[in-house]
């Protein structure tokens, strides 16, 4: 037997063997329907094998749920993820069809490659070419440690198990019929930019925060990114071991809390609009308290002292733009209570956000915590409405809120997948509420806190924060969208223990935001 | 029967297992196909063949050939169709453990299961045929004794491994239970069966009567202690099932099945919530993927060579199996599923299919209680262990380490197997091998009508006998009842 024909030889043999064994069952059953004594006779004169007893027929039920459940996994296994990637890792079979399934690429809203399978010595391999960059945001595959983020979404498409065209069905069919070994995956187009998202982590540099980029009138994430990361090119054990202080799993922008700071003055502001607050408050310089018991809140600890006289009587818009303590401050127990709760309500606190279908944990965003407040406790108020104290927010739900602002009060539920349609969230305020807080946050850049950060042409909106915090400096924040007429893009900035929001965070924003308008995101 | 009659019985015996010849003629020829496969693959792989490397298809020839003279030899008017699918299954084994390279070097001597495993069938039938299986009921305490007797001596005796206890040289007796316990419950059942069917109410519910019952109960409760020592959970669920399928067979009261599962149910709770071996084994079970490289490994890894199998695959010999673990025995139905497919493995669901429906078959046409309960035991012992097995390694149901009948390379599993099959095919034989001890009543339609018609010279004289106990049960019932849903 010569080699040149032993594969056409074994086919050959391999059909046989089949018709064989199916030849002998043919022949039982045909015994089986003669042979079977009366009962048998009487149904051949009509033509019909006899039927099997009960037993028989449970026993044969039970056994055709187990091949049909086997049959899930031999023939239909494509369709569960965490077995291709078990396979594609432990199973040292060569011709096991896993082994060279074309795993679709992930890629950024303008084609750019943020992951890509290639076949090395007979074994496919996971490549994410920027690294780190956007580990969080595509996530990673391992079959030691799972399946994460957008790879873990979209994974049964990205194995070519979720067909959308008539190719794309047959090569499917082939690869379970004939275990057809050219399968090949979907790709996936995220809304990510990525020249956004490296620019974002260009400017955090080494230190640890998130930027988060949405546009508000879809949702889409231009940028998603957090600090420090990981490399999803080389998973091991020692990312998930230990106590690593800069836990760099830790998506910051998503699941990060830390006190927004004056930030939060946005939602207050918005409370007071919608209570119907106007005129004037008091804020002298030597701050506010609620009780003698309690350090007074103040604005510029520095100046105390020295001659600085206090912002005096204030209103809102200028409040605002000044970012007074002191003014938000009395303002939050004024309003009191309630209306922070119902503000956490409608501003959609304490909840877990879906940044695309059927998300897990890695793709889920965690919206800010306001806890409810004891009745009596008008200080932890004050201190709330200052976004101090007890509440605390996600770098992702502020950029929602500032997007909600930039979209007439509506906030567009965040997008990762760029398939995925548009939907409403939650309607954060009403949309007369966001024309005057658009104004009052623009008043914030060309003229207030922000003012170091203004571009003329750009009109950026925003709002600094800079939020004390037990473990050191304060936290760096800004929030904010451009342009202030138009919105084409959110933006939220946290720079932990930056210092100063408009020192430090929203120089950040601001870079984004001129490199979006050169690249033509906003035109 | 005078002498002058044996050589025309002979022609008429060899007529009549004409199927047989040419259903095992088929069997052979697509072994050969088989190993044809497995020998071409090996000599594309490089490696000359030899004359050691064709023993195998030899020997599953030769025991074929010699199966059938024998049984030709011995009159055996017993179920054909069965013989064939026991004679499929185990070539596909022979040929799976082949290819598994089980024959190979120093493991050469495994060949010689497969013939004593045929040796012990074909012994078992010529002893047990014609209805001699009788004399199995005769002292039942001696099967329930002895089964014990050996469960404790292994379990003081046995060396552990691999969470399970085995004797000397890893063979485990306890095999031998799926015999030794089934002939005693059939034997204790039969004897009973009048007074276990009589159930009454009490707290406004039917309840068994706990007087027949009560010794039953204590065997069970010791065996059962005995196993879980041993943590044998297979083999208790085996014989429970075997045990409850014989009580409703033999009783005909539907009702001992619920409360067996209300117990199994309890039991089973009671068992993952005390042993940290089982918990594991479920744990794996409902998510192999928790642990992949640990206790998920065995599963996975068999689930991933059926996946590389495909619906045909790539044929025997082509495969690499040595990746499964536990190959030869505990996940061989993944090995078929490698290397003949999907396909290959809807095949040997099929052929035990057929053999558990002629087992039934064997019972409800039995024509005594104690064959009846026999063959009801025996079926639902080798479709349970199927069961378990199939399921186990499809993760269908949990792992509980148990053998695929005639399959697996276990040697004393793939013995037990045979004397099964063996006894099945012995029950299968009674009424028309040996007219004196025929006692189906005639009047009975259903009577084995192969027996009418190729024994037309019986007389009704001939065929009355003493009266068993089923007998005397089925003449209470209606004509044609006899014959249905004995199998329970």
């Amino acid at each position: 037997m010569d080699s040149g024909a032993w594969p056409t030889l074994r086919v050959a043999l391999h059909v046989a063997f089949f018709l064989c064994a199916f030849f002998i069952l043919r022949q039982v059953f045909a015994l089986v329907r003669d042979g079977d004594g009366a009962k048998g006779q009487k149904a051949r004169r009509r033509g019909l094998p006899p039927l099997p007893s009960l037993p028989v027929i449970g026993l044969a039920l039970l056994f055709a749920a187990v091949l049909g459940y086997q049959a899930s996994w031999q023939l239909a296994g494509v369709f569960r993820p965490e077995f291709v990637a078990f396979m594609q890792s432990h199973d040292r079979r060569e011709f096991n069809p896993a082994h060279l399934i074309q795993r679709g690429r992930i890629l950024d809203r303008t084609g750019e490659v943020l992951a890509y399978s290639q076949e090395h010595q007979g074994q496919v391999f996971r490549l994410y070419p920027y690294g780190p960059a956007f580990a969080h945001a595509v996530g990673y595959t391992d079959p030691r440690f799972g399946v994460t983020g957008a790879e873990a979404a979209a994974n049964t498409r990205l194995n070519g198990g979720a067909p959308d065209n008539l190719a794309a069905w047959s090569g499917l069919g082939l690869h379970l019929l004939a275990k057809d070994k050219r399968l090949r995956g979907q790709d996936l187009v995220l809304n990510l930019d990525a020249r956004l998202q490296l620019t974002a982590l260009q400017g955090l540099g080494s230190r640890r925060g998130a930027v988060v980029v949405l546009r508000p009138r879809d949702g889409a994430i231009l940028a998603l990114a957090s600090a420090p990361s990981f490399d999803p090119n080389r998973i091991g054990p020692e990312l998930f071991q230990g106590a690593n202080a800069s836990t760099p799993l830790l998506n910051r922008a998503t699941q990060g809390f830390y006190p927004p700071g004056s930030t939060f003055k946005v939602v207050v502001a918005a409370m007071a609009i919608e209570g119907g607050f106007t005129g004037t408050l008091n804020c002298p310089a030597d701050g506010y308290t609620t009780s003698r018991r309690y350090p007074k809140i103040r604005d510029h600890e520095f100046y105390t002292g020295r001659g600085w006289r206090g912002h005096g009587d204030l209103d809102l818009p200028t409040a605002f733009s000044e970012s007074s303590n002191v003014f938000f401050a009395q303002l939050g127990v004024r309003l009191g209570h309630d209306a922070l709760a119902a503000a956490a309500e409608r501003f959609g606190f304490d909840r877990q956000v879906r940044l695309y279908p059927g998300a897990d944990r890695a793709g889920t965003m965690s919206t800010g915590r306001i806890p409810r407040l004891a009745k009596s406790d008008l200080y932890g108020l004050a201190q709330a409405s200052i976004g101090q104290g007890r509440v605390l927010a996600t770098p992702a739900h502020m950029a929602l809120i500032a997007a909600a602002v930039a979209n007439g009060g509506l906030a567009m539920r965040p997008r990762l997948l760029a398939d995925e349609p548009p939907a409403p969230l939650a309607g954060y305020m009403a949309p007369a509420t966001s024309t005057r807080l658009t104004r009052m946050m623009r008043k914030v850049v060309s003229s207030g806190t922000g003012k170091g950060i203004e571009v003329p042409e750009l009109a950026i909106a925003g709002k600094t924060g800079t939020a004390e915090n037990p473990r050191g400096p304060a936290h760096s924040w800004f929030i904010g969208f451009a342009p202030a007429q138009d919105p084409d893009l959110a933006v939220a900035v946290l720079v932990e223990h930056g210092g100063y929001g408009s020192a430090t965070a929203a120089p950040i924003a601001r870079d984004l935001l001129v490199q979006a308008r050169e690249l033509g995101i906003i035109p | 029967m005078t002498a002058a009659t044996v050589p025309q019985d002979l022609g008429r015996v060899w007529a009549l297992r004409r199927s047989e010849r040419s259903l095992l003629a088929w069997c052979l020829l697509c072994m050969t196909l088989g190993f044809t496969l497995v020998l071409g693959s090996v000599h594309s792989g490089g490696r000359v063949i030899g004359i050691a490397d064709l023993l195998p298809l030899f020997t599953y020839a030769l025991c074929l050939i010699c199966l059938h003279l024998v049984l030709v030899a011995i009159r055996f008017r017993g179920d054909p169709i069965l013989v064939a699918a026991g004679a499929f299954l185990a070539g596909f084994g022979l040929l799976a453990q082949y290819r598994l390279g089980a024959f190979d070097g120093p493991d050469a001597q495994a060949l010689y299961l497969f013939p004593a495993g045929v040796l012990i069938m074909v012994a078992v039938v010529a002893a047990f045929m014609g209805g001699r299986y009788r004399v199995l009921a005769a002292g039942p305490w001696v099967w329930g004794g002895l089964s014990l007797a050996m469960v404790a001596v292994l379990l003081i005796t046995g060396q552990r491994f691999r969470g399970g206890v085995y004797a000397l040289g890893f063979t485990t007796p306890t095999e031998v239970l799926k015999l030794s316990v089934v002939v005693f419950i059939a034997g204790f059942v039969g004897r009973h069966a009048q007074t276990l069917a009589q159930w009454d109410r009490r707290l406004h519910l039917p309840l068994p009567p706990w007087r027949p019952l009560w010794p039953l109960a204590a065997f069970w409760a010791a065996l059962a202690g005995l196993l879980m020592a041993q943590r044998d959970l297979g083999m208790i669920v085996i014989l429970s099932v075997a045990l409850l399928a014989m009580l409703v067979a033999g009783t005909r009261r539907p009702g001992y099945l619920v409360f067996g599962l209300l117990a199994a149910g309890g039991l089973g709770y009671l068992m993952t919530a005390v042993f940290e071996h089982g918990r594991r084994r479920i744990e794996a079970w409902q998510d192999p993927f928790a642990d992949p490289t640990g206790d998920g490994w065995q599963i996975l890894q068999g689930l991933s060579g059926m996946y590389s199998g495909g619906l045909w695959g790539e044929g025997f010999g082509q495969g690499s199996p040595g990746y499964t673990p536990i190959a030869r025995s505990d996940f061989v139905y993944s090995v078929v599923g490698e290397e003949v497919g999907f396909v290959g493995g809807v095949l040997v669901v099929l052929f035990f299919l057929i053999v558990f429906s002629r087992g039934m078959r064997i019972a409800r046409r039995s024509h005594d209680q104690i064959g009846m309960l026999l063959a009801t035991g025996l079926t639902a012992v080798l479709a349970t262990q199927t069961f378990l097995n199939v399921g186990g390694v499809t993760k269908f149901v949990p792992l509980t380490g148990i053998t695929l009948p005639f399959i697996s390379h276990g040697g004393a599993s793939l013995l037990t197997a045979f004397a099964t099959l063996g006894l099945l095919l012995a029950i299968s034989d009674t009424g028309t091998g040996s007219p004196r001890k025929a006692s189906r009543p005639a009047r009975s339609p259903r009577a084995g009508v192969r027996g009418q018609a190729k024994a037309p010279n019986k007389t009704p004289a001939e065929t009355q006998t003493k009266p068993t106990p089923r007998r005397k049960r089925a003449s209470k019932r209606a004509p044609g009842s006899g014959d249905d849903g004995a199998a329970g």
